[in-house]
């Protein structure tokens, strides 16, 4: 843990309570001028923390931004997931800057946020847009013991993970859409883009990459987006807390991880078809220039859609452009 | 014509190199191409001589070093067509093929507007992106994972394919 991440622990735990400098720089083995020094450079991150010669130090609030080592004192242990968190201003993409560092050889779990990114993309180079501050934007490495095609399982996981995350700091109950994107009333929220690297047999690394719009309003849509998409801040009508919403998301994260990484895909599919808008309803999905009408049925033991045709046959779905049927 | 299997129960592939089953079978083919029915070659310890009788052939390798260590590699398929003679014996069995790591779809492009990542003809090292695999939302870059130049695309573009499935070959070079 860094200075910075103990020091805000340590606030924390004490809430209004308030910890002297003296038991600071104890705990810490530093001078009390050092972590002086220290609580300057929250301040001028935004930390509103208070100093009494009563009471010692006081966090009172904290800024809208994320910090990699508050966000890490915020997570406490996790297996995997968010054990090394990293943040960028702006970047291109968080998936070009976790491939960079899985080809550098950095440990599985490594997370990266950006508050805005210049190049933020979905599948198939569509553009996702990401403007500082008002969504998470961040992209995490694996290296699942999994065989590249069990890697779908992975979407599946992703999306349930988010979806808790969500839900625990919101209160909202969004819906799934096959295979991972995360709707609210009919409304996209958020989105996964994984990006694998694999040979015939063997998994090098995975980048899941998650872009949640959670402080846009209206307004910050663009026309042709403001029908299929919304955020947090229109939904619950009140800002949210990026910092706590990401803590959450990375724990929900972590923990399907855990389940996919010891073989309990089974219960990760079940949840996901629990709150799985797609399953039991008519779409339509076009793959290229082919169109596939029918009723979805269920998950395959991969994540697959199961699909019965109008002709009555069941199909198996893998990719796509899914719409509900109206 | 389909010739007879070519006896190599006695033919040792020495790891000095001097010869291959790649360099008989081009043999072979220039004996065919050209109604050669007799050849014979020495060098330094070693002799082979390639017999063709009727719509089959016979080969008689002979060595003079008793130490060389004898194993019989499986039957060689012949070449039901003609290889166009080539000066040096190469041939499609020297092409590396990429094969597909996941069912999935087939994407030339990283997107719809962009260019494609590589066509026949070009030059790709192990690292060259030449497609991605999408299943599910996962884009999977496939990379060459070998030199060469590109001589197949076996797939078109948005098309399902198969685990293993071949999408590219390469000649190495």
């Amino acid at each position: 843990m860094t200075i910075d991440t103990q020091i805000l622990t340590a606030l924390r735990a004490a809430g209004d309570n308030g910890v002297a400098g003296t038991e600071l720089s104890q705990k810490m083995g530093i001078s009390r001028a050092a972590i002086w020094a220290r609580i300057e450079e929250l301040r001028s991150l935004g930390y509103e923390i208070e100093a009494s010669p009563h009471l010692g130090y006081r966090l009172l609030s904290v800024p809208d931004v994320l910090h990699a080592d508050d966000l890490l004192s915020n997570l406490g242990q996790t297996k995997v997931i968010g054990r090394d968190i990293r943040v960028f201003e702006e970047t291109t993409s968080t998936n070009d800057v976790i491939e960079k560092l899985a080809r550098d050889g950095v440990k599985e779990g490594v997370v990266v946020f950006a508050e805005s990114q210049t190049k933020g993309r979905g599948r198939l180079g569509r553009k996702w847009m990401s403007p500082p501050r008002r969504g998470l934007w961040f992209s995490i490495l694996l290296r699942p013991q999994l065989s590249p095609t069990a890697v779908t399982q992975l979407t599946i996981a992703a999306a349930t993970g988010l979806f808790r995350g969500i839900r625990a700091q919101t209160g909202l109950t969004p819906e799934i859409k096959w295979p991972n994107d995360i709707l609210i009333g009919g409304k996209k929220v958020a989105g996964i883009l994984t990006e694998l690297s694999a040979e015939l047999d063997k998994v090098k690394y995975v980048i899941i990459g998650m872009g949640v719009d959670v402080n846009l309003s209206a307004g910050e849509f663009p026309p042709e987006l403001r029908k299929i998409a919304t955020s947090l801040k229109i939904e619950t009508g009140q800002r949210v807390n990026r910092a706590e919403l990401a803590v959450n998301i990375l724990q929900e994260l972590d923990r399907d991880y855990q389940r996919i990484c010891s073989g309990k895909f089974e219960a990760v599919a079940n949840e996901w078809e629990e709150h799985c808008s797609t399953i039991r309803h008519n779409v339509i999905i076009h793959m290229g220039d082919r169109k596939i009408q029918g009723r979805a049925e269920s998950l395959d033991t991969d994540g697959a859609l199961l699909l019965r045709t109008q002709h009555g046959h069941l199909e198996r779905i893998i990719g796509g452009d899914v719409t509900l049927e109206k | 014509m389909r010739l007879a299997s070519l006896d190599v129960g006695r033919v040792n592939l020495n790891e000095s190199g001097i010869v291959d089953l790649k360099d008989i079978k081009a043999i072979i083919d220039l004996m065919k191409k050209n109604s050669i029915s007799e050849f014979e070659m020495e060098r330094q310890d070693f002799k082979i001589k390639l017999k063709r009788g009727g719509n089959g052939i016979a080969a008689s390798p002979q060595y003079d070093d008793s130490q060389m260590v004898a194993y019989a590699p499986a039957p060689i398929p012949m070449p039901s067509g003609g290889a166009s003679a080539p000066q040096m014996p190469s041939g499609s069995s020297g092409e590396v093929e990429i094969k597909s790591p996941m069912i999935g779809t087939f994407y030339r492009a990283p997107s719809p507007e962009a260019g494609n990542y590589i066509e026949v003809g070009m030059e790709v090292t192990p690292d060259t992106v030449v497609c991605i695999i999408e299943a599910m939302k996962v884009m999977n870059e496939i990379k060459a994972e070998a030199k060469g130049i590109i001589t197949q695309v076996c797939v078109d573009n948005a098309k399902p394919v198969e685990f293993g499935q071949p999408l590219f070959k390469i000649r190495p070079t």
